[in-house]
């Protein structure tokens, strides 16, 4: 039954009512979709990690719960908390030198010449690419007997001989890192690029009329009207590393020995070379636990910004 | 209104066909999973009434992969009851695949394996006892040293495939360049490196990757100084360890070992970036493909000043997998395992044949190379057997790798890996 | 918005013109620093194997050649199949299921509204490896490893949030007043859905379905973990499996990695425009 044409007003009261219904059926599909496939998985892996559940009891319908062995066999391996430790380094290495270099690249490319748009459009093509050629890539670039690296540092005279940067702790972290940063960073500027555009021109006029440096216009104005944007660059910048896979798994493989392994290469390793699913379970719950404390964060800075 | 309806139940059928795509088997997603199934390799019978065998093997598809699908079609031809389709997958994957398939019940009905982790995949289940089969099938004629491998519990799970052990590889005109003399200890191996390292060339390449590959570059040396598996942190085998760490920081071997398997160490020395390799005789098509060009000898490996040569017995295993067709396959793995195919299949993937009563001598008279392998055979040591061995291997690999990479010292190193290996052995 | 006024002020003085060269020369160059490992993996991919092997590594090749594409790539086909129908499958339930979604949370007042964008938010940020585990037990009871279905389920989760939070915000924009009157003119709800809302934000739903195809041919981890079986595997992890095996033939390595790229970048050159947009609205808010 259509309602009447004259009856405007009414209309956002009767959808609402009315509509309900139909809203639920735009919105409801997608939602079960997650709750069925990330959801369940993720309630079902904390039972895991209770369980003694390895290749050999795959099958089983039920599986021995063992209380907490799993957690205490994985806390008891020095390669668990140096992996911690690795997630944490590499993380805030990533976080630092894509958020500095994408936020100068930002503050580049808005200001005025003709070329800024198309360029800044046109870096952002690293993200789109799939993780694992960037990780193939830089892992030849990287190499030691036939890497360009190595070649142009030593045509600079920066080092006398060829550095196998994967093939020590210190050095495969920091070209993780690298890899890592070619991706963040045009992800990092187009987010500050939009937080930039939202600061009103005239604020920055008013205060060169005031007499105000560049590097004052910065501190004062930018940085604290930007204050939100950072914030929420951060955290998810934060979020998008810590659950760094693809990268460390191609390019290192947790290796050389286990000096770059992070959280999710030593649950995968677990579970899918050991075959140890349950304690592959404990450590993916470990990584959801430091990963659920910043997303709720990050929930809440949003949510003071955000939505209606 | 009836409209609106409609909206509601189509929106709703969507969710109807979320949730069937989890049930897997449901109307929804049949398609695919049929589609997906064609492509498997279950054992069937198909149109003709042939009966499909599957066969796994890791016989990469570029070099030895070709002879063994070129049997494979050879058998496939000979008779009309049987029809085997052969598949390649990396070595390690194959291993992953049988430790997964024993419970989810994907396994081959054919499948290779690694002879050191025979008894290990044997004790969990993955393969068949064809010791009756064997038996009553009348020939028996395997050298004792590789069949034992196939042996687990006194039952026997499959049959030798063939057999490998490791060499020194040289190129002939780079020694002659640097007026060096074939090396044959430790002491001469160092000197003709340093002769040889030159810029963008390095002495020897080696595979000292972290899986069974560089476990088993590093056994001669470790045999050679007198060590062995059971006892890593004694000196002789802290010695081999400490030798090879040496030869990595004098720059005579690339630090990349630690990344490299033994065909990027085969691809080094084809490619002239390294004067010298270890490498054994199932490189001889790669070589023969990548640089047929290249003037290149094979010698023992280098033994240890005070000590003997050595060598590590390579090799693979054949065996028939648990709920496959075990006629249908001891009729196809008797066939290439008998004396003739044996002989051929070895000679063209560059192995020796495990079979007692091939003739290598008269096989092998008029290759050099061939011959001081099958000189090098006779006294090349077994890995294992153990039930364990893939643990005592990464033991193994790993503390190569933490020394090579300078994670550790040596004594750490293997005493940790001595450590491991006896808390392996107490189980 | 505010950036109108100031490109008018462009090219004024003369010393702005300079600056503005300065500016653009620069520009161009860190661009190319940038790009410079995408220009590797193709260039690489036309050398033969001596000058992969070479000691000092060349920026173009002496010899071109395209033999690192037809070497070691027997299966190519099947994993390129593989990989085609994995992304096509997962783009169409991310689809079916997320634009209605973005729409119903635009559109209409429900309750829990805003509980399920913060579902969609989180969901959004969790990665691959939590759920990993219990994902493979929970196909291999239902037998769907090896299968296409496996990767096409898993790796739908990734984009679905994504697509959503999108979508939301060009749904948001689109006037209730059209699609009202519409459904005046006797269009039913999905109706008005199918020929008013989807066309009016066309270019968004084609960049979110782009989304949906890019996030599952990118896979590794579920289609690795799930797919073992080498007919099953798409181009992603055959390319891995691949460099464990010759991890030093980097020609053939960087060829495969060109055929993984190519329809990244396609998609990429020709909607670049809509992606950069979408991809700062479908990341940050709902």
């Amino acid at each position: 039954m259509p309602d009447s044409p004259f009856q405007i007003g009414g209309i956002a009261v009767k959808k609402r009512e009315k509509g309900r219904w139909v809203g639920y059926a735009f919105v409801l599909p997608a939602v079960i979709y997650m709750l069925v496939f990330i959801g369940y998985p993720i309630i079902y892996n904390w039972v895991i990690s209770f369980q003694d559940a390895t290749a050999y009891t795959l099958k089983d319908a039920g599986r021995a719960f063992i209380g907490l062995t799993n957690y205490q066999t994985i806390f008891a391996d020095p390669t668990f908390a140096r992996s911690i430790q690795h997630t944490f380094i590499y993380t805030i290495g990533c976080l630092i030198i894509q958020f500095t270099l994408g936020f100068a690249l930002a503050m580049f490319f808005s200001k005025k010449f003709t070329l800024a748009k198309p360029i800044r459009g046109l870096v952002v093509i690293s993200w789109m690419l799939p993780v694992t050629v960037t990780a193939l890539v830089f892992k030849f670039m990287f190499s030691q007997d036939s890497g360009i690296i190595n070649t142009i540092l030593m045509n600079l005279h920066i080092i006398d001989e060829p550095v196998g940067w994967l093939l020590s702790g210190g050095t495969a972290m920091a070209v993780l890192i690298i890899a890592n940063s070619w991706v963040g960073i045009p992800f990092n500027m187009l987010l500050l690029t939009t937080g930039l555009n939202n600061i009103p021109l005239d604020v920055y006029e008013a205060a060169s009329i005031d007499g105000a440096t560049k590097k004052q216009q910065f501190f004062m104005i930018t940085v604290p009207l930007l204050k939100p944007t950072i914030m929420s660059t951060l955290v998810l910048g934060f979020v998008l590393t810590f659950k760094v896979f693809d990268l460390v798994y191609v390019m290192t493989g947790g290796g050389p020995v286990d000096s770059t392994e992070v959280l999710s290469t030593y649950s995968y390793k677990l579970s899918f070379q050991q075959f140890q699913f349950g304690q592959g379970a404990a450590a993916a719950c470990v990584l959801f636990v430091c990963l659920f404390i910043v997303a709720l964060i990050y929930l809440r800075t949003i949510s003071k910004s955000e939505v209606d | 209104m009836k409209k609106r309806l409609v909206a509601i139940m189509m929106v709703m059928s969507m969710t109807a066909l979320t949730l069937a795509g989890c049930g897997g088997g449901d109307s929804a997603s049949t398609d695919d999973t049929a589609a997906a199934e064609e492509g498997s390799e279950e054992s069937s019978a198909d149109a003709d009434g042939k009966i499909t065998i599957s066969f796994w093997h890791y016989m990469s598809t570029d070099k030895e992969g070709k002879f063994v699908q070129e049997a494979v079609d050879e058998f496939n031809e000979s008779q009309d009851e049987i029809y085997v389709e052969a598949q390649y997958l990396p070595r390690e994957e194959l291993m992953k695949q049988y430790t997964i398939g024993v419970v989810s019940g994907e396994l081959p009905d054919v499948g290779m394996v690694d002879n050191p982790d025979h008894n290990s995949y044997a004790a969990m289940g993955v393969f068949e006892d064809i010791t009756d089969l064997y038996e009553e099938s009348g020939d028996t004629n395997f050298l004792e040293g590789s069949i034992s491998s196939c042996y687990y519990d006194d039952k026997l799970y499959g049959l030798p495939w063939g057999n490998n052990c490791l060499g020194l590889f040289y190129n002939k005109q780079m020694l002659d360049e640097a007026g060096v003399e074939v090396p044959t200890t430790w002491s001469e191996l160092e000197a003709a490196c340093e002769a040889l390292t030159k810029d963008g060339t390095y002495g020897l390449a080696i595979s000292a990757i972290n899986n069974e590959e560089g476990t088993f570059q590093f056994m001669p040396w470790l045999l050679s100084a007198g060590g062995s598996v059971d006892d890593l942190s004694s000196a002789e085998s802290k010695e081999a360890m400490s030798y090879i760490k040496g030869l990595v920081d004098s720059g005579y071997v690339s630090s990349e070992c630690v990344n490299w398997t033994q065909a990027d160490a085969e691809k080094q020395f084809a490619s002239g970036k390294a004067a010298m390799m270890i490498n054994g005789p199932w490189q001889f098509s790669g070589l023969a493909e990548d640089a047929p060009d290249l003037e290149y000898a094979v010698a023992q490996v280098p033994k240890a000043d005070n000590g003997d040569y050595a060598s590590c017995l390579g090799g693979e295993n054949i065996g028939i997998c648990t709920g496959a067709n075990v006629e249908a396959s001891w009729e196809f793995i008797s066939w290439i395992m008998s004396k003739d195919k044996s002989a051929e299949i070895c000679k063209s993937i560059g192995r020796l044949s495990p079979r007692s009563d091939v003739d290598t001598e008269s096989l092998y008279a008029d290759e050099p190379n061939w011959k001081v392998f099958a000189e090098i055979m006779p006294n090349a040591q077994s890995r294992g057997p153990s039930p364990s061995w893939p643990e005592l291997s990464a033991a193994i690999y790993n503390a190569q790798q933490q020394v090579i990479t300078g994670a550790k010292d040596v004594d750490a190193a293997m005493d940790e890996a001595a450590t491991t290996i006896a808390g392996l052995e107490n189980k | 918005m505010s950036r109108e006024k100031k490109e008018k002020k462009v090219y004024q003085t003369p010393a702005e013109k300079r600056k503005n060269i300065a500016f653009n020369i620069l520009a161009v160059v860190l661009c190319c620093l940038f790009l410079f490992p995408i220009y590797w993996i193709v260039v690489n991919s036309f050398k033969i194997d001596s000058e992969i092997f070479a000691k000092i590594p060349t920026l173009w090749p002496h010899e071109f050649t395209l033999k690192a594409y037809g070497e070691q790539f027997g299966a190519l086909g099947t994993t390129l199949k593989n990989s085609i129908i994995i992304a096509v499958g997962s783009l169409v339930i991310s689809m079916v299921l997320s634009v209605p979604a973005a729409y119903g949370l635009a559109k209409y007042k429900i309750k829990g509204g805003k509980f399920f964008i913060l579902i969609f938010l989180t969901t959004q940020m969790l990665p691959a490896s939590l759920v990993l585990t219990p994902l493979f037990l929970i196909f291999s009871n239902l037998e769907l490893l090896n299968t296409y279905l496996a990767p096409i389920l898993s790796t739908a989760t990734i984009s679905i949030p994504f697509v959503v939070l999108m979508l939301r915000p060009s749904f948001l924009s689109i006037s209730t007043e059209l699609v009202e009157a519409a459904k005046i003119d006797g269009c039913g709800t999905l109706r008005a859905f199918f020929k008013i809302v989807v066309p009016i934000s066309r270019p968004a739903v084609i960049t979110a379905g782009c989304f949906g195809f890019v996030y599952a041919w990118n896979d590794l981890a579920y289609s690795m973990t799930f797919n073992t079986a080498e007919n099953m595997r798409p181009m992603t992890s055959a390319i891995y499996t691949f460099m464990n095996q010759y991890g030093t033939k980097w020609n053939s390595i960087m060829a495969y990695g060109v055929l993984l790229i190519l329809p990244c970048v396609i998609i990429f050159v020709t909607m670049q425009k809509y992606i950069v947009e979408g991809l700062t609205s479908g990341s940050v808010k709902g």
